[in-house]
């Protein structure tokens, strides 16, 4: 049994990182701007097919080059549309992100064709690593260990940089950080460029793990939402851990209840809000209370 | 009266896919052939008013690109036959099948408020179940090119519903004979849903009448991207065999894992009934297995039709028809020669003229069976060349059965293995 259960726990931690870097950019972007972002999966699948398109001509250099591009685009919708939507009610955000989310995805059918195209790891990562039972390609290990520095990175630089600093007290109180002479609209737009930044990362390491198709999107946000909300919505460290728990509660279901696999995260989901409905490290945010 | 021009700039099925979206009506009016080649079409007298054929396939989601080649191939079928039937200028309309109930609804728009003839629809079971209990609500004639489940052409089967590809029972004595040869331990990985279980229900039938025994079997939930605990779980099992049984864009990530994890050439995969695409998402160094298809176009034994198909194809496409597109095609080409043998377009006369219809397919013609209406014609099985060289063609056919065509209807079943009781009430 030990056999069988340590390959699919450590299987799960790793797709488990995946799921918490997809997921943390929009709790980023959820916690500091207080817009639930739909279209963050179709930012996710724009990574991938961006890095697919800048590989023809700029080699493996694809790789931060197409996040930065999501980056950047993230940026510029944060400065068109996002930007009208602070203050006014959530679901209008909603609704403007979930409508961004299909646009997204119909012009990626448009430009790329609705047909899945192939991306393979580089050649020195292809291959696996066996330990006994265990089992891993060495690209999910790259994966994990990618995610682990640039999770790590980003809580340092949100906790111990002044950028950092004027993030969290701007999605504290925007006005008293107005009023020490801070140009708070500009912060917000590096914060959705951010959270864009990290889902084009995640595209991006996630391409040679699945088919590169437009619906590679929807595969995505549903596990981020659940991670966010499981997590305490906007708790950096509660996505980090949600994410891994789902990640292995979804592999040891696949062990022992395969066709409950895709419902599991959901009934975890449940299980958690009964018990503590702002989630595992939710607090109690004074400006959505 | 005079004779009217009737231009038409709309080609292609995605430029009218768009122009259809802009109108708001979420649908597409496709033009002919004529249109399509930019040349006026002159329409006589009695040709004025469009026969309208509706298709319901795929727009957005998991289905969409084979939404797109069926309609692709559709469209071919139609601008081979001058877009016109009985004289009649042909019109296609469009809609989408977001879920089995949006299917349903389309397909009864498309019946009663733009009183199409017959409709060519279903990108896959659960979709093509669904309208074709609209079909029998609505009696209008439809055909479902891509539904492989058996229910459509068998408990579920009614006198409006026909079905063009291969069930997935055919498929699987077709491939059974052949995994058995390699060995007869074999783990089932099916998608939960109509034909995954179909899948699993008739292979597990073949490994049982070769005397094996079943390794393992899961039930993956549908738009599984993740296989990689799933893999896990084959490898422990040491399975001779692989039967996936799973559609489109679930095959292609299941495959990509596979051959990641190092699992590629040591235990064989196969599937009964699988699409070009799903292949050719992969890459060729991911790409392994031995496969059931109803048409592939480097066949040695393609008609002259076919082969005509296949160029046009190519020179709009710029690439070789996958098999999705073949099925839109002769789903559409059944179409218009069953309208032509009916010699009308009336409801009954065109059932009638559906199931009497034969179509050029090789040694023998294909058609509908008439008391199950599922079309009967050869069947494929193939395996993933060892060496891929070309950029389309990867798949050696290693089989065609019936080898003896005079055991065709053998090979679709019985009127009691099929359980159709057709209402024609």
């Amino acid at each position: 049994m030990i056999e069988t259960l340590i390959p699919q726990i450590v299987n799960g931690l790793v797709l488990g990182f995946l799921y918490v870097l997809i997921a943390v950019g929009l709790s980023i972007i959820f916690g500091l701007l207080g817009v639930v972002n739909f279209a963050h999966g179709a930012f996710f699948a724009l990574g991938a097919y961006f890095a697919l398109t800048l590989y023809k001509w700029f080699g493996w250099w694809a790789v931060p080059l197409a996040p930065l591009l999501v980056g950047l685009l993230g940026m510029a919708v944060e400065l068109l549309l996002i930007r009208r939507l602070y203050g006014k009610e959530p679901l209008i955000g909603l609704i403007l992100t979930f409508a961004l989310g299909l646009l997204i995805e119909a012009l990626v059918r448009l430009a790329w064709g609705a047909g899945g195209h192939p991306f393979s790891p580089p050649p020195f990562l292809a291959g696996i690593v066996e330990y006994g039972p265990l089992l891993i390609t060495k690209y999910r290990l790259a994966v994990l260990a990618a995610t682990v520095a640039i999770l790590a990175g980003l809580w340092a630089f949100l906790n111990f940089t002044p950028f950092g600093r004027i993030l969290r007290a701007g999605s504290r109180d925007a006005e008293m950080v107005g009023m020490l002479g801070i140009n708070l609209p500009r912060v917000l737009t590096g914060v959705f460029g951010l959270g864009c930044l990290l889902a084009g990362i995640a595209g991006v390491l996630a391409a040679p793990l699945w088919t590169v198709t437009p619906s590679m999107a929807a595969g995505a946000i549903m596990p981020a939402f659940v991670i966010v909300t499981i997590g305490g919505l906007g708790s950096y460290l509660g996505a980090i851990v949600a994410g891994l728990l789902v990640g292995v509660v979804t592999a040891l279901t696949i062990q022992f209840m395969p066709e409950a696999s895709a419902a599991a995260m959901y009934v975890l989901m449940a299980a958690i809000l009964l018990v503590r409905p702002r989630g595992l490290f939710g607090e109690r945010w004074e400006r959505f209370e | 009266m005079t004779d009217m021009k009737f231009t038409n700039t709309l080609g292609t099925a995605r430029g009218v896919s768009r122009r259809g979206l802009l109108t708001g009506a979420g649908r597409a009016v496709i033009g002919g052939a004529a249109l399509a080649a930019g040349g006026p079409f002159i329409l006589s007298a009695r040709g004025e008013v469009p026969l309208k054929v509706g298709l319901v396939f795929a727009k957005q989601g998991t289905w969409t690109e084979q939404g797109e080649l069926l309609v692709n191939g559709a469209t071919i079928a139609l601008e081979q036959a001058r877009s016109q039937a009985l004289g009649r200028p042909v019109q296609l309309v469009w809609y989408d099948e977001p879920s089995p109930q949006a299917a349903q609804q389309n397909f009864q728009k498309l019946a009663e408020e733009e009183k199409v003839a017959a409709i060519l629809g279903g990108t896959n079971s659960g979709t093509a179940l669904a309208m074709s209990a609209a079909a029998k609500r609505t009696r209008v004639p439809f055909i479902t090119p891509n539904a492989a489940a058996r229910e459509i052409t068998g408990k579920e089967c009614n006198p409006y519903t026909f079905r063009v590809l291969t069930t997935t029972p055919v498929a699987s004595r077709a491939i059974g004979p052949q995994l058995a040869a390699i060995g007869k331990k074999w783990y089932f990985i099916c998608a939960s849903y109509a034909y995954g279980m179909d899948v699993y229900a008739e292979m597990r039938k073949q490994l049982d009448a070769f005397g094996g025994t079943e390794a393992g079997f899961d039930k993956t939930p549908l738009g599984t991207t993740d296989f990689s605990s799933f893999l896990l779980k084959i490898r422990q099992a040491k399975p001779d065999v692989i039967v996936a049984g799973l559609p489109g864009g679930d095959l292609s990530a299941f495959l990509k894992q596979f051959a990641d994890m190092g699992m590629k050439g040591r235990i064989p995969v196969a599937c009964p009934i699988i699409g070009d695409s799903d292949l050719w998402s992969i890459g060729p160094e991911a790409a392994t297995g031995i496969y059931g298809k109803p048409w592939h176009f480097s066949d040695p034994n393609n008609t002259a039709a076919d082969m005509e198909f296949i160029a046009a194809y190519q020179g709009k496409y710029g690439k070789p028809p996958a098999d999705k597109a073949w099925l839109g095609w002769f789903s559409m080409r059944s179409l218009l020669g069953g309208i032509e043998q009916a010699g009308s377009v009336e409801a009954a006369a065109l059932l009638r003229g559906l199931e009497t219809a034969r179509f050029e397919d090789g040694a023998i013609p294909a058609y509908y069976r008439d008391w199950d209406h599922q079309m009967l014609r050869r069947s494929l099985v193939l395996k993933v060349k060892d060496r891929i060289t070309d950029k389309w063609d990867w798949l050696d056919v290693v089989k065609v059965t019936p080898e003896n065509p005079l055991d065709l209807e053998k090979q679709f079943g019985t009127r009691e293995e099929i359980a159709c009781a057709m209402d024609r009430a």
